[in-house]
């Protein structure tokens, strides 16, 4: 059981990073676009009422500055804030953002179990009583992500599907795939919420676990530990199937939809880009657009004769 | 407690699938909110057989009902075949990334919902909700394109009947949309809602040969067939030109010459030609604001080139690409330094923004609003200006295409916090503002009871914003200024102020920007802002 374990948490690692990265890579690879920008758009200099370079006479001549550290600030803070929900929708909010929260802390949990585990294999002592200062501060800091975790994982999933289902404009939109998802969620958070409060109050077991899975030796655990690592292994598996990427594509579509301001200059890069695009073959089957013909071809078209055609 | 979302009726024959109560709309200020006639004229029993009003009863697009099954399947595949043309890289690399991220994004968490003024404003329609038409799309590409097994899409809650009806009423919905982009920009998430609605009405004209006659017929096709969507020839044009300078010298004095297709000019002013016959004061008061600011410019008498117009930004990518060729084919012609857009903020839009990933090569020609060179000319004191000519209340409308979809806040207010000692803002304005309701082509859609619809639906919530910036002052006996500094705005201020009778309740006049500049210009034989247009 416990080398089946081992293998399922790898196989479940490996599957969300390369299904992820799958979707990632798709959603990148997919063309270049029409220009669709949204103000404000966070780089510009007069962001903060949303005025863009255009308010400039002959913009084309003046420099532009776009600092990128303030677009990746406000891309990233409303995965830990959600401002929006708060102005307008507050009872969601206060359950949506512990929903996000736990699954961000489960997932640092997790990812803080490794490297505790990897600092142990290399003989650091990790415990309330180390003598290293670096391990108490592992072991707190591990037992307050868990804990935060496994608390608003709770919150969250069980206060969820209760605003779905009381809010007509959300539950007239809910689906069983919804309320799966809660129930999913609320699952893995409570076997870990058991764990930290009746079973394994230092979380000692996590920490055994993950020595195993880096040595190989699978390690004994208590029920309820190995439910809750199993469970979150299914989690991960089921993930990509979800909408769950968007806590990547949200910053993709910021950054190439709502902020691509780039203007297209005469000889650059981008201009050649879309001199390719244009070569690209349409068949729209309407009478206004020739068949056959590339973008480029159909748009020095008037489309008229066409049209005119199919009316006779 | 429960609103049952009615997909299913969506797809059901029935007379109507949403009905606009009255009493549900958006309450308006007095003496608004009483009226004494039905919001939206009912259609007649013929209407409604010649074209299909099941969805609420309002008719933009009225698709006529097929003869026969055979019709209606025929219908059906060549829709689906457009279906997944709108998912090809090839035929719509144009939007594929936008539409995909939306389409696969969206968690229906509804945060958007109140920022759409039509939903709001028709008393929460289910049907207009922004997230309503993408439920639909989503639903049929699982069922018909993806072809997702029964027990998936019952998890996924992703089932619908694909008939005729269905399709007709998603035609119609895209046209309940103004495509302000106000709901995107409350999603956390960078989903839109509104290009949804955008390929939507893409996939109707691009692959079924389906669009607003206004748009379509007698709008793009006609732009390009005669010159512009006005039905104006390019004789026709030098006629209303010599009109305009003839006004021009009535109104001022001054005997000033139109520019017409004068090469090597460092400016091309791409004027809505819909202006010169609506609204000629627009394109005078332009004329006169250039000469006496001493700016090299000129108009083409080229045909489409002489106007700005691009209704295909709204529905239509090849329409769209084929206007924007023109008009950057004219500029070449003429040799200009660059091409200036007036006030216009879809042609801004489409010709700054939109066009900018067409146009390459010579083509490729600097392109800018004229608003920051206004700016510059009157803050930088070029013109002696006298803001007391100017003394009475004004607001500003900010229109979408220009304001939350290019970043032009600053300019317009600048100018009228210097010449118009009575400005004051609407709230919310800049990029948060509301849609004037005639957005991506409402206000030129004069279908059977659509005027009604957007005056009383997707107008409604700009309505009461502009009666709010003039509370404190509400009678008819101070005359008031509503500046639009575009066209499609215009439009539809002249017919929702009419339609509300609000010259008469409130003294609200409209006009656009430079209007203001030149009616402040000392000198004048008569003030330039004429209260009788109304």
């Amino acid at each position: 059981m416990g080398t089946l374990v081992i293998v399922l948490t790898y196989a479940a690692y490996l599957f969300i990073i390369v299904m992820y990265s799958i979707k990632a890579a798709a959603w990148l690879k997919m063309p270049r676009h029409i220009r669709w920008d949204l103000y404000p758009v966070i780089h510009e200099e007069n962001y903060h009422y949303g005025g863009s370079y255009y308010e400039k006479e002959e913009w084309w001549k003046v420099p532009r500055h776009r600092p990128g550290w303030r677009s990746l600030l406000y891309a990233l803070k409303d995965n830990f804030y959600m401002g929006k929900y708060f102005e307008k929708n507050r009872w969601y909010w206060a359950f949506l953002l512990p929903w996000h929260l736990g699954f961000i802390f489960i997932i640092s949990f997790h990812i803080l179990c490794f490297f505790v585990a990897l600092a142990m294999h290399l003989g650091l002592d990790v415990s309330g009583a180390s003598p290293q200062l670096s391990g108490q501060l592992l072991y707190y800091l591990l037992l307050v992500t868990g804990a935060l975790a496994f608390i608003l994982g709770a919150i969250g999933s069980i206060g969820m599907p209760v605003i779905r289902f009381f809010d007509p404009g959300l539950r007239a939109y809910a689906t069983p795939f919804n309320y799966f998802n809660y129930l999913f969620f609320l699952l893995i958070s409570l076997t870990g919420l058991y764990d930290l409060l009746v079973v394994d109050p230092t979380l000692k077991d996590y920490r055994t676990y993950w020595l195993g899975l880096i040595t190989l030796v699978p390690p004994v655990l208590h029920t309820s530990t190995l439910l809750h690592i199993i469970l979150f292994d299914l989690f991960l598996i089921y993930l990509p199937f979800t909408r769950s990427l968007h806590y990547i594509t949200r910053i993709f579509a910021y950054y190439f939809i709502r902020w691509d301001d780039e203007p297209n200059l005469p000889g650059s890069k981008l201009e050649k880009e879309v001199a390719d695009l244009l070569g690209r073959r349409v068949s729209w089957e309407a009478a206004h657009i020739p068949a056959g013909k590339t973008w480029a071809e159909a748009a020095c078209e008037s489309g008229l004769s066409e049209a005119r055609k199919e009316k006779q | 407690m429960t609103r049952k979302m009615p997909i299913a009726d969506f797809c059901r024959p029935a007379r109507q699938v949403a009905v606009i109560d009255p009493a549900k709309l958006m309450p308006l200020p007095p003496p608004y909110d009483v009226t004494d006639r039905a919001p939206i004229r009912e259609l007649s029993e013929e209407q409604r057989l010649r074209m299909d009003a099941s969805l609420d009863g309002v008719v933009a697009l009225g698709l006529t009902p097929p003869a026969g099954p055979e019709e209606e399947q025929a219908f059906i595949a060549k829709f689906l075949a457009g279906l997944e043309k709108l998912f090809s890289a090839e035929d719509n690399w144009t939007f594929l990334q936008p539409l995909v991220h939306t389409l696969d994004y969206c968690v229906k968490c509804q945060i958007c919902s109140d920022e759409c003024p039509a939903y709001v404003a028709s008393g929460h329609q289910e049907i207009y909700r922004p997230t309503f038409r993408p439920e639909i799309l989503r639903r049929i590409i699982a069922k018909y394109i993806k072809k997702d097994h029964p027990l998936k899409r019952k998890f996924f809650g992703s089932d619908i009947d694909l008939n005729w009806q269905t399709l007709a009423r998603l035609a119609e919905l895209s046209y309940r949309c103004t495509l302000c982009r106000r709901c995107a920009q409350a999603c956390l998430l960078g989903c839109d809602n509104a290009i949804i609605t955008r390929e939507i009405r893409k996939l109707f004209s691009q692959q079924m040969g389906t669009a607003p006659k206004e748009l379509h017929e007698k709008g793009s096709v006609q732009q390009l067939r005669v010159g512009s969507t006005t039905g104006m020839t390019p004789p026709a044009l030098l006629d209303i030109l010599e009109f305009i300078e003839e006004e021009i010298e009535e109104t001022t004095g001054r005997q000033i010459k139109i520019p017409v297709d004068k090469k090597g000019a460092d400016m091309l002013l791409l004027h809505n030609a819909g202006e010169f016959m609506a609204w000629p004061e627009n394109l005078a008061a332009f004329a006169i604001f250039l000469d006496a600011a001493g700016v090299d410019w000129t108009i083409s008498s080229e045909a489409v080139a002489y106007d700005a117009v691009n209704y295909g930004v709204w529905y239509d990518d090849m329409q769209f690409a084929r206007v924007a060729l023109i008009h950057a084919q004219a500029a070449k012609k003429l040799g200009v330094r660059k091409i200036s857009l007036g006030e216009c903020g879809h042609a801004h839009k489409a010709m700054i923004v939109i066009a900018d990933r067409i146009l390459t090569g010579d083509l490729n020609i600097p392109r800018e609003s004229m608003l920051p060179m206004m700016e510059e000319i009157v803050l930088s004191g070029r013109l002696k200006l006298d803001p007391s000519r100017n003394d009475f209340p004004v607001t500003l409308h900010d229109p979408c295409n220009m304001v939350r979809l290019m970043g032009i806040v600053q300019p317009q207010r600048r100018i009228l916090e210097k010449i118009c000692p009575q400005f004051r803002e609407m709230t919310p304005h800049g990029v948060s503002n509301y849609c004037c309701g005639g957005g991506s082509g409402f206000a030129i859609t004069q279908s059977a009871n659509f005027p009604d619809w957007r005056s009383a639906v997707s107008g409604r919530t700009k309505m009461k914003q502009i009666l709010d910036a003039f509370a404190d002052q509400p009678g008819p006996e101070i005359k008031k200024y509503l500046c639009a500094p575009c066209s499609n705005c215009k439009g539809q201020f002249r017919d929702m102020l009419q339609y509300y009778g609000a010259w008469e309740k409130s003294g609200i006049f409209y006009g656009g920007l430079v209007e203001l500049i030149v009616n402040a210009l000392p000198g004048l034989k008569k003030p330039f802002i004429d209260w009788d247009w109304h």
